[in-house]
Formats: C-alpha cells, structure tokens, sequence
C-alpha cells in the first residue's frame, strides 16, 4: 500500500474515539494516555546520527510487527515519505504532535487501523505510544496502553532506572513517563464566566489545562484539555486516580452551569444554539473559528435534546474534518485560505442537512 | 513579537487569559515570564499560574521552566564546571540550551544539576510507578540490544573505512535480524 492509500484507509475506518460511544461523553470527548519509552544504551533522537535514528527506527518496527500490538493491519507511515499536508492530516486526526511532523528522517507513526492506539517512532523519546478512547474511561485506557507496553517490552530494552523509573530525553517526563488527558468540552462554564476560575483552581492542583485548537491555549470550539504535569514520585493509578477526580467535579460543574443557564438564562442558550446553527446551516463562507465556536454552540443544543436527529458523533466528526489538511483531501487539491473557508462552508451545510431545529 | 513586559525581547510565551468570554493575549519573552512567576511563585495571570504554563511548555518548546528549575536547584551558571557525558557527548551546556539529555547515561552525567530540578518538576523525587516486567527469560530484548551494538559497530567501521570487517558485522546483522524475526 501507499502512502496515499494508507491515507485513504484511515479515513474510510470508523475512528473509535470520535464515532463510538464512552462513558459521559456528552462532554468528555476523548481520553488519552501517552507513555515515553527508550532503548538502553541507544542516545536519544536529540543526540543520535542519522544511522542511528534509522536503526532504532528499523528495531522498533520489528519488536511492533514482532509483538503484533497494534494488529496485523497496523498501518506505518514513514515521515520522509510523506508530503507537507499528509503530516498535517495525521496532526488533525491527533496520531501524532506537531514536533513530530517537523521531523524527517527516521521518525515513523504506526497505527491500529481504527485509530485507537499508535506508536510515534523518534519523536522526542525513541517510543510514544498512545492509546485514545472516547468518552471518559482512564482506567480502561490504561489498560490497553498498558497492554501495549508490555507486548513491546517483551522485544525492547527498555531504558530504566531504579530510582528514576523510565528514562526521558526531558527530565518533565522522566519515572512513569505517563501523560494522561481527556478532552473536555465545557460551554457551560465558558458562557457563564466560570471558565477562569476553574481554570485556576486545576492548575493549582499541578495539573494542566489546555485549549486544543488554535496556538498555545487558545480555545476555539471551547475544548480543552486537562492533563497531569508530575511523572515522578506517584504511580500511574495513583496519576490516574488525582487526575479523574478532577475531571469528574469539571464535569459535575459543567453540568451544573448548563442547567442554572437553562434555568435562569433560557433564551440567552437558546439563541446562542440557534444562531450556530444558522451559521453552520447558512453560511458560504466559514473560517475554522467560526466553525469551531458555532459547532461548540450545536454540540450543547445536541446534548440537551434542542435537536431532533440526536446526532453527537456528527459533531465531534465536524470538529476534525472542518481543518485544512482535512478539507484539501476532501477536495481532492490543495485550495488557498480563501478557497477552504467556502469550501468548509459547503461541506458543513451539506454535513447539517440532516439536523432538524426543534 | 515583542514582549509585554520589558518590549525589548521576542515574546516567546503567549499566555491566553479568557475574562467574560472575551479572549486576550499576554505576550512575554522567556526571562520575562521566569522573573514574573520567580519574584512571586503564586502569581497568576489570567487564572494560568506561570509557573505552571512553564512547566507545562517544557513539554513542547522546553526550556524556560527547565532552566528555572535548574536555577531554583541553586546551580548558578557561573560556579558550574562543564560536564560531558562519556556515553553521547552531550554537554552542560545541551542540557541548558535544549532542556533534554543526550542520552540515558546522561541521567548519571548530570546527576548533580538534575536532582534539584526534578524536585521542583515532579510530586516526588523517586519512581513508585510500574517496572519493566520480571519476565527477563524472553531473550528477545537482549538480542535487540546486540543488534543495536552491531549496527552502532558498523556504522563506525564504515567511516574507517575498513569494509572487510564491515562485511563480516554486516553478516552477523543480518544473521541477528533473522533469528529476532522468528
Ligand atoms: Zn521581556
Ligand atoms: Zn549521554
């Protein structure tokens, strides 16, 4: 297979994050956990030739095969081998970081077919895998790239240390190595001004909150993500366990926001639903904010039944497919920034033709 | 982009702060942002507390966290004599510049400077977390490791020059990566 049938397979797949259903998911959208591993003996991408970026490349490609953890139709990108959009593709569709597609030789994604998992060879770490379901499910995600972990160390070398755990290229990584997140969407607070408050208090609990589309912590779409900052001197259940207690007082308060705006705020919501919809359903031109912050406005009418065709997974899809790499596969060429906010447009009225206003 | 606070450097650090729905920036060059959050450690900005954002920008960009950290260690550029790792090369002055070690000997190279920062990164200073299994029966890892050496052995006797040994190192790679494919 090639690299643009690679491509076309992936988008063809069901993606299990985005169209299966997870435990409070009408706003916790996904939940992820990423664990840096490294060879023994093996310098780090930072310091390694390009030989030796190839060779740990190669060596890891036969322990995954080998161990056969992410299926026997794993699909395994090279990052030379892929153009410009490509890369951005696989960034959008959140298989690998914006650091990795900057790199060229030597760093590889291999992914199960359905997106749940994936291994980012040579990004920072010689390893970063992840797993990625949807909804809010930690314990279960641990579990799979847990799984993973172990299949692959059964091959590996796995650089360790007594006292500190897992070796990192950066010492915030350092001991489990672990980064765990779940992508909450929180209009609730957003609308009502809670936002910032919440955002304060998690950070002083040492976790991190950030927006997930846009640059730094901008936070179009009104998503966010809340992940754990410290990775020594706790467990990965102990981790787990600080951090999901969190999101689940994030997503009682959310809740809570939505119903005083309910209560006492009816036709402020209401209107803020209808015109996204509007937007979405109307427009001929949409810029990826505008789309994101009027999908934002739908996803709660969604959630509170304001639609008839209860269609969530639409939604999230929307939040993906609506990015440029995304829109210039779809057309099919690569289309300037004019070009993509009227073609972003149509395919969103075409999407929503399906959602009738209650 | 010029920074915020002193408009003499590059903002390297964009702090988004959300007030009422309406969305601002603060723009701050990494000296800026390490002296904000070090003057006061419970400073925030726009609900993010900067210390915070640092840490959590190490991640990605690195740096001004890492450094600070290395500085809140008490380690004082001046009073530092160099190091170097014996296994990668990397030096102290890698480790400053990019916030990453070369390799993971380098852990054992730069000890010293690193016991503090890790203090000051993690909730802990020891791993409680899981350990790489006790199946050590599976030879497999092992082999992996002597492939690795192999290939690292090749590579310099290629730039020596000498292509008969590399032949024969070349053989026992092939042959290696046989029986880890099996
Ligand atoms: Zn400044
Ligand atoms: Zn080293």
């Amino acid at each position: 297979m090639d690299n643009k049938q690679k491509i076309d397979s992936l988008l063809k797949h069901k993606v299990s994050w985005l169209e299966d259903s997870g435990p409070d998911d009408d706003i916790a959208i996904s939940s992820r956990i990423r664990l840096a591993r490294n060879i023994k003996g093996t310098p780090f991408p930072i310091a390694a030739s390009p030989d030796q970026l190839n060779n740990t490349r190669g060596a890891i490609q036969m322990a995954v095969e080998k161990s056969n953890c992410l299926g026997a139709s794993a699909l395994c990108f090279e990052m030379e081998k892929l153009s410009r959009w490509e890369r951005e593709l696989l960034l959008e569709r959140r298989l690998v970081s914006s650091e990795f597609i900057a790199r060229d030789g030597g760093a590889a994604l291999i992914v199960k077919r359905n997106e749940s998992a994936g291994i980012m060879i040579n990004e920072e770490d010689h390893i970063r895998m992840q797993a990625l379901s949807p909804g809010f499910q930690l314990d279960e995600v641990w579990k799979i790239i847990s799984r993973i972990d172990a299949s692959l160390e059964k091959h590996l070398p796995f650089a360790y240390d007594s006292k500190l755990g897992y070796l990192t290229s950066c010492p915030t990584n350092v001991g489990t190595g672990m980064r765990a997140s779940v992508m909450l969407h929180l209009p609730g607070l957003v609308l009502s001004s809670q936002i910032n408050a919440a955002i304060q208090g998690i950070s002083k609990l040492g976790l991190a909150v950030r927006g997930i589309f846009g640059e730094g912590s901008d936070n179009q779409g009104n998503l966010f993500q809340v992940s754990n900052q410290s990775t020594l001197g706790e467990s990965e259940q102990q981790i787990i366990e600080r951090l999901g207690g969190v999101i689940k007082q994030l997503i009682s308060h959310e809740k809570n926001a939505r119903l005083t705006l309910i209560e006492k705020n009816q036709y402020f919501l209401l209107d803020h639903v209808g015109r996204s919809y509007g937007i979405l359903r109307h427009a001929y031109v949409l810029s990826s904010e505008e789309a994101l912050n009027s999908l934002s406005g739908i996803r709660i009418g969604v959630d509170m039944g304001m639609f008839s065709t209860v269609d969530l997974h639409t939604v999230n899809e929307l939040f993906l497919t609506i990015h440029p790499a995304h829109l210039q596969k779809f057309a099919g060429k690569e289309l300037s920034a004019e070009e993509r906010d009227i073609f972003r447009a149509s395919m969103v009225r075409d999407r929503l033709k399906k959602f009738k206003n209650t | 982009m010029l920074c915020d606070s002193c408009k003499k450097n590059d903002a390297t650090i964009h702090i988004q702060e959300i007030i009422n729905g309406q969305k601002k920036t603060i723009h701050l060059c990494g000296e800026c942002a390490a002296k904000k959050s070090g003057d006061n450690p419970a400073m925030e900005i726009g609900g993010f507390n900067i210390a915070e954002m640092l840490y959590n920008l190490t991640e990605k960009l690195n740096i001004p966290g890492f450094q600070q950290a290395l500085q809140q260690g008490g380690i004082a550029p001046a009073q530092e004599k160099p190091l170097v790792c014996p296994a990668c090369n990397w030096t102290t002055e890698g480790l400053r510049n990019t916030g990453r070690l070369g390799c993971p000997e380098c852990y054992n190279t730069f000890r010293d400077i690193l016991e503090a920062a890790l203090e000051n990164m993690h909730r802990g200073k020891l791993h409680v977390g899981k350990k790489p299994g006790s199946d050590s029966s599976d030879e497999s890892p092992r082999l992996m490791l002597e492939l690795m050496n192999y290939q690292k052995e090749l590579e310099e006797l290629i730039q020596r020059e000498e292509y008969e040994k590399a032949a024969k190192v070349r053989d026992m790679i092939n042959e290696l990566k046989k029986k880890i494919k099996k």
